[in-house]
């Protein structure tokens, strides 16, 4: 029998919109052919290359790896006039060769894409002839396949010699050929027949060419499908990708014939192109056979990881990495104050153990320089993750959280057992983290650096796009289809029609849109385009571009063409410096302090002697106060409405509570139901319960409850009587249900060996398989909590500057006007943007005095009796004395440059003053007016009486904009007039600034008055258009009337009210979640808010049927709910029903409070709930299918109620 | 020259390739087939369902001892053959 057919040309969904099948598909079916080579080349990268090779490597099947590049042709042909031009689409868009790497090739395979990236544009490169000669390797070698570690080009029907073989061009072919084997030692010619028309004659010719030149000659499927049936999707793909409509000339195909093909489907192709020349089937066959082997590599070559040892590429430290690291930690050891710790020393000794066998100690110390070289930039910088659990990362200064202090333990960072690379996380500030990757590659070059990426793979919305743009639908008919569905997955999208109650009333589905549904369905998952990973960046040597292909990120930052996964399978070390929001908030917060108050505040020190500095103590009380009470909106991870109920419940008093509250408010510890044992024994309320006695130790931290990984670790560890590292590789098994078996069968022989009986292994057992693999691992959780802690102190004691940097960074769930409100409710006054006093963020202003610095002792050192008396904690005084401007950045529509030279001009004397120096656009001019931006600087007073003679108004201002404008565009002037509108004029200097007859007195054409004042609802209705924010009023003061009149009960008043009552609620919808709730149901959290602060609704499917599309349409809402008291001084509500706002407002106004009443008391119609099956975990933990949407918030109206003629508004005088 | 028709023929084929044929009340044997390409439908201007391809195979064939020319064409869809064009 002959031998299998090898498949040299292969094309995987890596080809981004192009290829559509993953390459484990495409090995699965190779090897089910029986095939034992397999080549992957995709299009313009290696993005697939290591998933490919680990596919193999498993299937035993030997990988080849290449790729398929765009030719650059110049752009005039040499013969103009004979040749037809070149088609913007489809296959005669442009040539491409087909580079294969020879068994040793890969690095010059790497550094040919990395070149080809540098040379095209970004995400469309490009070789030349001379590129490829420059990096496929020496001249001669065997069968002309060049040499051992060379690359091989396939000239294919694409290629520039096969379009010359098609046009019947056959001695320019020769030359091109000629030229092309002048450069590159090893070339081939490509057969392909996909039985289009004209294929077979081409290849024929092909073949011709080659036997005359003595070129070898191979057969090819240009594969790029796993099925026949898979031709509509690959259709759909190439309209996409070249922004065209579905049409015969745009496409890259003719047939449904590039699949996979089976060694047989092969040989008919070969039997075809040859004819019936048995002698030239049986030699094309063997020469594509001897390629493949010269191109089969071994899989170890590019899985470092799976070597013994890991063939890691590691930085380059200068010298001896080992004692280097010794030194750091010896030191870091005095500096921690732990040198005289016998636990410090015996850790230390087990970690650098660890490490210095797994010859990571260069990794540690080129970490280390990174965190250092941020923080010597005044970047904050905080460990995150399982590397918090390492003394070696506390001790170099890596992180600043210390593992002993919290019994975080190493092994669920790094370990004997755990094969995988450490992986060490630092948060940074978001909005400085491209300066650390500056930075970081300014210091090690870019050769030794590079980002990570990450594939974008289509969902719901992205591919009905794609496909309703190939199949020709309007684009504001597709946006809105798209916009219809939640952030689903592709492959949920015919489910969903049926299944979510808003997508039902859409009746979308019965649009005759089906088959744009079925097709998007098929694009799921498939990659759409590459993305540069938010955190990972590689730290290796100067090697490190021949283990990875390398492409520019949209931000020109070098980028590696392997996601997260792949880079630890090819051996390359990472970092991840993550952006955070907090952290920038909490920065601008701490500059805010220092600019207004002079204090300078160390939030990472918690005692310090100089005086001028306010530390940071983990055991201020009044924070935890604040935490208690449930007022922790805005601050990091304990601000959504569970969290708050969550801290209401859990009441923490020391940094240990807040690790464990983080910890609790995850899947898993919901799962195993831990919250409410975890609670009852935290009050007292039950006693402890430990499966047996010798796992106290273990568990007496949670009060008996399993929470976090590190438990997990030591309950086994108890248990067995074997080491964590042995632990921790147990603990790794869990997450499958066969792999809990598996473990089962290890872990309970070993308890009995161990010496407990039948019923304590039972016991333990269980916890263990109840906990599986969710839970959180505690450095994680200890991680979370430093700058969770850190952000409710400055919330508690500099509440206007926290508010200040959340707002501008906006690091929340949030939008701006909750933090607004919950400003106003701290006592902070929110101020209008002024042209005088806003600045280009938000500022903290003083109302009053500098207040006294407060002198910090810390309780543990009064003595019981002096011990101040704990105040009950106020809100409403926390930020008192202390206001927030608005700021120019707030505007809609302004530009930076704008905001720059209005902050430069400061301070103005006159609106014309202000329209010639800052030079604003009339839009952002007229908008800056209508907020009340000049309200100060020309003594105006909205509000009260419209009509006031002789006294200036904003609409007069508006209509003096206009004046000003023809004034400055007639040729007063003496610069040419030139456009304003949203272009960054380049900063004149202030000399050169042409003298302007501008009018200054506005009597002139205008008389102060003529124009009416804007009513208070306008001013809302204008500032929540422009900012967004409501500045003046809170919205639904406007609906006091009404609500009072339905009764309606306030945020504040809901304490009061009975557990159990029902009662009615009204508010802004400022938050929506459905995250993934214990009983496998759809939930729907929504808080709403109504000026005097949040509540919290739980909408559950058998309220949805009739609720959702309310819930995520409207804006203003009023709801039925029940009360559920969660905590002393918290409460949620379950909702029974909801309607928008707006439209009862309309209701009343036409008809009445009584028209609005019977619309309320109708009973509901009942109307079916969520479908769709529930995803069950073997522990019977059930997840709803359709949690986790992204938040749907509705945008404001452009106008508070419904305009109806004869109503002119609650304000109107 | 060859000249067109679009006449529906009957087809025996093996491995799918046809053998023989009757077009006109004659029987036409396959000595060769010259070339054979296939072209797929566009599917996105139809209806539900897939419209399948087309299957064109140029052929010899002899109905006695003269030798002609033929373009045959397979529906997969609609499961007929037609015969295209001569050139006898």
């Amino acid at each position: 029998m002959a031998p299998p057919f090898p498949h040299l040309h292969v094309a995987s969904a890596y080809s981004m919109r192009y290829g559509t099948a993953f390459p484990r598909a495409l090995v699965d079916r190779a090897s089910e052919h029986g095939m034992d080579i397999l080549a992957l080349t995709d299009r313009d990268g290696l993005y697939g290359a290591v998933k490919h090779v680990q596919a193999c490597a498993d299937a035993g099947i030997a990988p080849v790896v290449g790729v398929n590049l765009a030719l650059d042709v110049p752009a005039s042909t040499p013969a103009p006039g004979l040749r037809p031009p070149r088609p913007r689409t489809g296959p005669g868009a442009e040539d491409r060769v087909t580079v294969l790497a020879r068994a040793g090739g890969w690095s010059r395979l790497c550094r040919l894409v990395t070149a080809a990236h540098a040379a095209g544009e970004r995400g469309a490169p490009k070789v030349t002839r001379e590129l490829l000669g420059a990096w496929a390797g020496p001249q001669g070698g065997d069968h002309g396949f060049g040499a051992e570690d060379g690359l091989v080009v396939l000239l294919g029907p694409r290629s520039d010699v096969g379009r010359a073989i098609a046009e019947r061009r056959d001695e320019h072919a020769r030359t091109l050929l000629g030229l092309w084997r002048a450069a590159v030692p090893g070339v081939v010619i490509e057969l392909v027949d996909q039985y289009g028309f004209r294929d077979a004659t081409t290849a024929v010719r092909m073949l011709g060419l080659a036997e005359s030149a003595g070129v070898p000659a191979v057969l090819t499927n240009a594969a790029r499908y796993l099925d026949p049936a898979d031709h509509q999707v690959g259709d759909v793909l190439d309209a996409a990708r070249q922004l065209v409509p579905l049409h015969p000339r745009h496409l890259e195909r003719t047939t449904s014939h590039a699949y996979l093909k089976s060694t047989k489907e092969m040989w008919q192709v070969a039997a075809k192109v040859c004819g019936a020349d048995r002698e030239r089937v049986a030699r094309l066959l063997f020469t594509t056979r001897r390629l493949a082997e010269a191109c089969s590599m071994d899989p170890l070559r590019l899985l470092a990881l799976r070597n013994d040892p890991p063939d890691l590429n590691l930085p380059e430290i200068g010298r001896d990495p080992v004692p280097l690291l010794r030194n750091r930690v010896e030191d870091g050891l005095v500096r921690r104050g732990l040198d005289r710790s016998r636990q410090a020393r015996e850790r230390l000794r087990a970690e650098l153990d660890v490490i210095e066998r797994k010859r990571l100690s260069g990794y540690f110390i080129a970490v280390a320089g990174i965190t250092d070289m941020i923080r010597g930039m005044d970047i904050r910088c905080a460990i995150r993750g399982s590397g918090a659990g390492s003394l070696v990362n506390y001790l170099i200064g890596i992180g600043e959280v210390n593992p002993l202090e919290h019994g975080l333990l190493m092994e669920r960072f790094l370990s004997e057992g755990r094969v995988g690379l450490p992986d060490i996380d630092v948060d940074v500030e978001s909005a400085r983290r491209l300066d650390c990757y500056k930075a970081i590659f300014e210091r090690y070059g870019e050769a030794r650096v590079a980002c990570v990426s990450m594939m974008e793979t289509y969902r719901a919305r992205s591919a009905i796009r794609d496909v309703a743009g190939a199949m020709g639908l309007p684009p504001h008919e597709i946006d809105a289809i798209a916009k219809a569905f939640p952030h689903i997955r592709a492959r949920q999208i015919t489910a969903s029609l049926a299944d979510l109650p808003e997508l039902r009333e859409s009746r979308l589905g019965e649009a005759g849109l089906d088959r744009v549904f079925r097709l998007a369905e098929r694009l799921d998952g498939l990659p759409r385009h590459i993305a540069l990973h938010p955190c990972g960046v590689l730290v290796g040597n100067s090697g490190l571009r021949d283990r990875t292909p390398v492409e520019r990120s949209l931000l020109e930052f070098p980028m590696s063409q392997f996601d997260k996964d792949d880079v630890e399978e090819a051996g390359l070390l990472k970092l991840d410096v993550l952006g955070v929001r907090m952290q920038s908030a909490m920065a601008y917060a701490l500059s805010e302090v220092k600019r207004v108050d002079d204090i300078e505040v160390r939030l990472d020190e918690q005692t310090g002697d100089d005086p001028g500095v306010e530390y940071v103590p983990h055991d201020d009380q009044e924070t935890y106060d604040m935490i208690c009470a449930s007022r922790t909106l805005g601050c990091f991870q304990i601000e959504s409405p569970g969290q708050r109920e969550l801290v209401a419940k859990l009441e923490p008093r020391r940094m240990h509570d807040l690790i464990v509250d983080i910890s609790l408010f995850r899947p898993g510890p919901v799962n195993s139901d831990m919250v409410t044992p975890y609670l009852e024994a935290r009050h007292g309320w039950r006693q402890p319960y430990y499966p047996h006695e010798r796992l106290r130790e273990a568990l007496k931290e949670t009060h008996g409850v399993v929470v976090f990984h590190e438990q997990v670790l030591k309950v086994i560890s108890v248990m067995t009587g074997r080491d964590l590292s042995f632990a921790e590789t147990l603990r790794r098994t869990l997450d499958t249900p066969a792999g809990r078996e598996r473990v089962r069968k290890a872990f309970v022989p070993l308890a009995r060996a161990n010496g407990f009986g039948d019923a304590a292994v039972e016991r333990a057992w269980k916890v263990l398989d109840a906990f599986g693999a969710f839970g959180f691992c505690k450095a994680h959780a200890a991680a979370f909590a430093l700058p969770t802690y850190q952000s409710a102190w400055l919330k508690r004691h500099h509440a206007a500057a926290f508010f200040a940097g959340v707002l501008t960074h906006e690091p929340g769930m949030y939008p701006s006007r909750v933090i607004i409100d919950e400003a106003r409710q701290c006592g902070v006054e929110i101020l209008p943007l002024d042209v005088n006093g806003s600045g280009k963020d938000w500022r903290v202003e003083r109302l009053g005095p500098r207040p006294p610095l407060r002198l910090r002792v810390s309780p543990s050192e009064l003595g019981e009796e002096r011990r101040p008396v704990r105040q009950e904690f106020r809100i409403g005084e926390i930020g008192r004395g202390y206001a927030l401007r608005v700021p120019f950045s707030a505007i809609k529509g302004v530009s930076e440059a704008e905001v720059e030279r209005m902050v430069a001009g400061q301070p103005y004397t006159s609106l014309a003053d202000f329209w010639d120096r800052a030079r604003p656009s009339r839009p952002t001019i007229e908008r800056i007016v209508q907020v009340g931006g000049l309200d100060a600087l020309h003594g105006l007073r909205p509000g009260g009486p419209r009509w006031r003679p002789g006294e200036l108004t904003r609409r007069d201002l508006i209509a003096q904009v206009g004046a000003l404008e023809r004034a400055s565009s007639i040729g007063v002037r003496s610069a040419a007039p030139r456009s304003r509108r949203y272009t960054a004029a380049a900063p004149r200097p202030r000399a050169e600034q042409p003298s302007t007859q501008l009018p200054l007195g506005f009597g002139e054409h205008l008389p102060p008055g003529e124009l009416p004042e804007m009513t208070e609802t306008e001013m809302v209705e204008a500032e929540l258009e422009i900012l967004g924010i409501d500045v003046s009023r809170h919205v639904i003061s406007f609906h006091d009337e009404l609500l009072d009149a339905l009764g309606v009960v306030r945020s504040k008043d809901l304490l009061a009210q009975r557990n159990g009552a029902e009662v009615l609620v009204a508010g802004v919808k400022v938050a929506t979640q459905t995250p993934a709730v214990r009983s496998g149901q759809r939930v729907i959290f929504t808080t709403l808010d109504d000026s005097t602060g949040p509540i919290d609704l739980t909408f559950f499917e058998s309220v949805q049927g009739r609720c959702a599309a309310t819930v995520f349409g409207s804006w203003l809402m009023l709801a039925r709910g029940v009360v559920r008291r969660t905590g002393a001084r918290a409460v949620s509500m379950r909702a029974v029903d909801c309607w928008n706002l707006t439209d009862l407002d309309a209701l009343w106004r036409a008809e009445g409070v009584e028209a609005v009443r019977a619309l309320l008391d109708q009973a509901p119609e009942q109307s079916q709930g969520v479908g769709g099956r529930k995803i069950e975990y073997a522990n019977g933990f059930r997840l709803s299918p359709y949690s986790d949407l992204g938040p749907a918030i509705a945008a404001p109206p452009r106008q508070l109620w419904h305009a109806s003629p004869g109503s002119s508004g609650p304000t109107a005088a | 020259m060859s000249r067109l028709y679009g006449d529906p023929i009957e087809v025996w084929t093996r491995d799918g390739e046809p053998t023989q044929f009757v077009w006109r009340d004659r029987l036409y044997l396959v000595r060769n087939v010259l070339d054979h390409w296939v072209v797929a439908r566009e599917w996105w201007k139809t209806g539900e369902g897939d419209p399948g391809e087309r299957r064109f195979w140029r052929v010899e064939a002899s109905p006695g001892r003269e030798v002609g020319s033929y373009e045959l064409r397979y529906d997969t869809a609609g499961n007929g053959w037609l015969l295209l064009r001569a050139w006898d």
